[in-house]
């Protein structure tokens, strides 16, 4: 197992060289997906909260990294610009999310689901309508200095991307994964053995939000435009928890090989068939069969299982 | 005077339209656990299939409201058998995802066939708003509009009717004691299945119809199906899942503060209203303004 993931890993790596241009663009999305999957993976698989508002924490890096780097003041720092825009998108993220999980956690199960998903839709209004800092509808330009090819930003994404899985994994097998399973197996027991909740709720939230808000200053650097629709879309949030489902949640590899499935479906749909009624239509009517067809996603379902190779990956 | 009660006209029959949607949501919910994220695409389904059928195929307005009620029965059982009966065996975690999920590629699949076979087939311009002219109705030196009235008079019947329904059929009986305490349900020998083909066929036709009314006095366009989706949750949730009556003040609540905002802020501030007021109720009041939550 080890030598299919370092392999696969190091594959990806050297991919780049064969690829095209636009096939690295849509590599370089998938990790960006795969990034908020897997953070989005955290908060279902192990802490067992559904959290629609994955995509907050993307639009708000995308926003705060790209109105920074349009500071006159901030561009005279030189290299330390990245450095300042990207730390400063991250704390935002974070500190939204820690705050965020006082009044979230209060909730559980539809209502957690909701009140995550209204996040995406309340920054969407702020980036709206406080057209002064946001550009509003218009959007907001990356200024061209600043712009980062798809070739370092596949790179990037790669390493993001790993990182963000190697999270997930090291959740699997540590105390504090398995503080956030008690927790996702019983609340209340979970805190008569001594676990302080809430910290470990917040702790839950914050980690899974800051891959993301990389994620988002990535994208933004590198489309060199941001708009609400783009960086705050809905399907922001509610892709990356499609594409864990569909993998399995609560599994290391589940949201990999859901964000991958996705995305080839999404690619051949938009890109290569290119039929007479509008691609979305298919790709909605496949999303609602995954969901009524593979209830515990592909990880979790028995012909997986009868794959020698693909049971590994399953196990963990 | 005349200007605020304008705005309370459109406000309540704004937000009668959003009870109404909140409603038939509520009901299914509290019932089935099933969250039907395509709720808001069949309303505009309805408006649409109004639209062509009193406009473009020219029929009695009435006729258009029969044709159309049998029409989304029809995608109601398809609804019901296809998606809510596969989910309905499944754990709580698993169902509520499931259903999201499904019934959210489902409303993609929904608007983008309606907004692309409306603008190849019926108009280019996708929007779609009803002919039928309402004379304005003049009250004691108001002049009020007569779409909007209508759509008042459509809620408060239809309301009604599901209170009625509720309260005094067997099967609206039934359909409070699935919510209330579903085993205790079973344990009388009623049929879930049934009784959510029933729940799921009212709610869809009821929907779909409310979006025939609401084209009369709004236009609407074919991608508006799933922001009316969360439109209608944060009724819900204003009131509580499960709780109708209290539906009902919900809406008509967040229709007056939404028309309110957009007179006196602007238009852009209008959605943020219902945001910010679901957000502050679901962290302060979980259970709904009105108490009785579904957990």
């Amino acid at each position: 197992m080890k030598a299919l993931v370092l392999g696969s890993v190091a594959l990806l790596g050297v991919l780049p060289f064969a690829l095209s241009s636009s096939w690295l663009l849509v590599m370089f999305l998938s990790f960006l997906w795969l990034i908020l999957t897997a953070n989005y993976d955290i908060l279902d698989g192990f802490l067992g909260y559904i959290n629609l508002g994955q995509g907050a924490f993307f639009g708000l890096g995308a926003y705060v990294a790209t109105v920074l780097l349009n500071v006159p003041q901030m561009q005279e720092l030189g290299v330390l610009t990245y450095v300042v825009a990207a730390g400063s998108a991250l704390g935002v993220a974070a500190l939204f999310a820690a705050v965020m999980a006082f009044p979230l956690f209060r909730l559980k199960g539809l209502y957690f689901a909701i009140a995550t998903l209204i996040l995406i839709f309340l920054l969407q209004v702020l980036a709206l309508n406080l057209a002064e800092l946001t550009g509003g509808s218009y959007g907001l330009y990356v200024p061209p200095r600043f712009f980062m090819s798809t070739f370092v930003g596949y790179y990037l994404a790669l390493t993001l991307a790993v990182a963000a899985v190697a999270v997930n994994w090291y959740l699997s097998r540590s105390t504090l994964g398995l503080a956030f399973r008690c927790i996702k197996g019983d609340d209340h027991a979970a805190g008569s053995i001594g676990l302080d909740l809430m910290r470990y709720k917040i702790l839950a939230l914050v980690i899974g939000s800051l891959p993301s808000a990389a994620a988002g200053v990535l994208f933004a650097l590198n489309s060199g435009f941001i708009d609400p629709n783009i960086a705050l879309g809905v399907e922001r949030s509610l892709l990356p928890a499609l594409m864990a489902l569909l993998g399995g949640t609560g599994t290391v590899f589940g949201p990999v090989f859901g964000t991958g499935l996705i995305r080839i479906m999404e690619t051949i749909f938009f890109h290569y068939l290119h039929l007479p009624v509008p691609s979305m239509l298919f790709f909605g009517l496949t999303l609602m069969l995954v969901a009524l067809l593979i209830p515990d996603g592909l990880m979790r379902s028995p012909w997986i299982k009868r794959l020698p190779a693909l049971r590994r990956l399953a196990s963990v | 005077m005349a200007r605020g009660l304008e705005l309370v006209i459109s406000g309540l029959s704004l937000g009668g339209v959003y009870a109404l949607l909140a409603f038939a949501m509520s009901l299914t919910i509290s019932t089935t656990r099933v969250l039907n994220v395509a709720h808001g695409v069949f309303f505009v389904w309805g408006g649409a299939f109004f639209v062509i059928l009193s406009r473009h195929l020219g029929l009695h307005p009435v006729l258009s409201i029969a044709l159309l009620t049998l029409l989304f029965f029809f995608l109601a059982l398809l609804f019901e058998w296809g998606i809510v009966r596969t989910l309905l065996g499944r754990s709580v975690h698993l169902l509520l995802v499931g259903s999201i999920m499904a019934t959210f590629g489902l409303g993609l699949s929904m608007e983008s066939a309606l907004g692309y076979s409306w603008v190849t087939f019926v108009d280019p311009y996708p929007v779609f708003s009803s002919s039928l002219v309402m004379f304005p109705v003049h009250l004691g030196g108001v002049s009020l509009s007569g779409s909007r009235l209508v759509i008042l008079a459509f809620v408060v019947v239809t309301v009604t009717a599901f209170h009625l329904f509720l309260q005094r059929t067997f099967l609206g009986k039934g359909a409070r004691a699935m919510a209330q305490n579903f085993d205790g349900f079973l344990v009388i020998g009623l049929n879930p299945f049934r009784l959510s083909l029933i729940l799921f066929s009212l709610a869809i036709v009821a929907t779909a119809i409310s979006g025939a009314f609401y084209v009369l006095a709004v236009p609407l366009d074919p991608y508006q199906g799933l922001p009316l989706t969360l439109k209608s949750f944060t009724v819900v949730i204003l009131a509580g899942v499960g709780n109708l009556p209290g539906t009902l003040v919900a809406g008509a609540l967040l229709g007056l503060a939404e028309v309110i905002t957009s007179q006196f802020f602007g238009t852009v501030w209008a959605p943020a209203v219902s945001l910010a007021v679901l957000f502050l109720v679901l962290v302060f009041r979980p259970t709904g303004l009105f108490g009785k939550g579904l957990d």
